[in-house]
């Protein structure tokens, strides 16, 4: 024992074993690191629902552009004004919207704020501008686009 | 010139050089699936469901034949069952772009306020990492009628349909 303790030869070679001890340790946690940070990145993608907030806004755009030449028909056939077939057709159309996604439990509602439908129809139509407001709630993620201006053509 | 310790020179590189082999062997020839790995699976196999939905509802008639929103106008309403599927069409047009992969349509609608869901397309039962995407389409009087489809709609009326595709990989 005596011996051991006054040996002081391979003192290098302990410190560079040391070294090399430390430099594996970090390195294990560097690419744990890594690790956790993909996870969560990944999760993220997952769990963010831009797929959900870009079917509405798409659907309601197309929506709109499709009940703008059914309220048209409509007008010719019922009397009533385009403007209030339209907001008819677009009441069943936010209900329908706010059950289907209630469904999965995502809050969706849309709300007509303004129209100007009013060239609709005549011989100098240039087409007419709905203004809708959307919001999406998931618990999570809360999007807003108020107003969501459309321009709509028969 | 100091020429000591010559065997602990090379007994070092030995140990670098048995240490680098092992590593290279273990990554090369283990596929090590980690957490997110898996999840970014997942994300890739729901944006392509999502993809063929938009693709299959956003593609002119003349590209697909019929597209998503005509398919699900043409439907019957009859509840699918496995290997007797209520939308032929789409069943076609989903396995050329679904190749080696299992998938079901179901099909989510508002009747009298209340959600009514039923199958389309059941090829079986999604394992633990299904994917789910989701597109909603819009059916008047005027598209069933054009598609023979069975759905009962007022001229005055829309209805809001939600196609839900689930995919899953064996």
């Amino acid at each position: 024992m005596a011996g051991l303790r006054e040996n002081t030869s391979g003192q290098l070679i302990i410190l560079s074993g040391f070294v090399l001890c430390i430099s594996l340790v970090t390195l294990a946690v560097l690419v744990n690191q890594a690790m956790i940070t993909g996870f969560h990145s990944s999760n993220a993608v997952l769990e963010f629902p831009k797929q959900q907030i870009r079917d509405i806004t798409s659907q309601t755009r197309e929506s709109c552009q499709s009940m703008t030449g059914l309220a048209l028909a409509l007008n010719q056939s019922n009397n009533q004004g385009i403007e209030s077939n339209y907001h008819s057709l677009f009441s069943q159309y936010k209900q329908q919207m706010a059950i289907l996604y209630a469904g999965h439990g995502e809050e969706v509602t849309l709300s007509l704020s303004k129209m100007n439908l009013t060239s609709i129809g005549t011989n100098a139509s240039t087409g007419g501008t709905v203004w809708v407001n959307i919001t999406y709630n998931n618990g999570m993620t809360y999007y807003a686009s108020e107003p969501e201006i459309i321009e709509v053509e028969p | 010139m100091d020429d000591k310790a010559q065997l602990q020179t090379l007994e070092g590189l030995g140990a670098a050089l048995l240490i680098t082999m092992t590593v290279v062997i273990i990554t090369q020839s283990a596929t090590v699936i980690t957490p997110q790995h898996e999840m970014m699976l997942d994300v890739q196999l729901e944006q392509m469901a999502y993809d063929i939905l938009t693709l299959l509802d956003v593609a002119p008639s003349y590209v697909m034949g019929a597209n998503l929103t005509e398919c699900v106008a043409g439907w019957d309403m009859n509840q699918a069952a496995i290997k007797h599927n209520s939308l032929p069409y789409l069943d076609r047009e989903l396995s050329v772009l679904l190749p080696g992969f299992l998938y079901n349509v179901d099909m989510s609608y508002v009747r009298n306020g209340s959600l009514v869901t039923k199958n389309a397309i059941l090829n079986g039962y999604p394992t633990e990492d299904a994917v789910v995407a989701r597109r909603t389409v819009m059916l008047t009087n005027s598209t069933v009628t054009k598609a023979k489809g069975a759905w009962s709609i007022a001229s005055d009326e829309l209805q809001m349909v939600e196609v839900r595709l689930t995919v899953w990989q064996v």
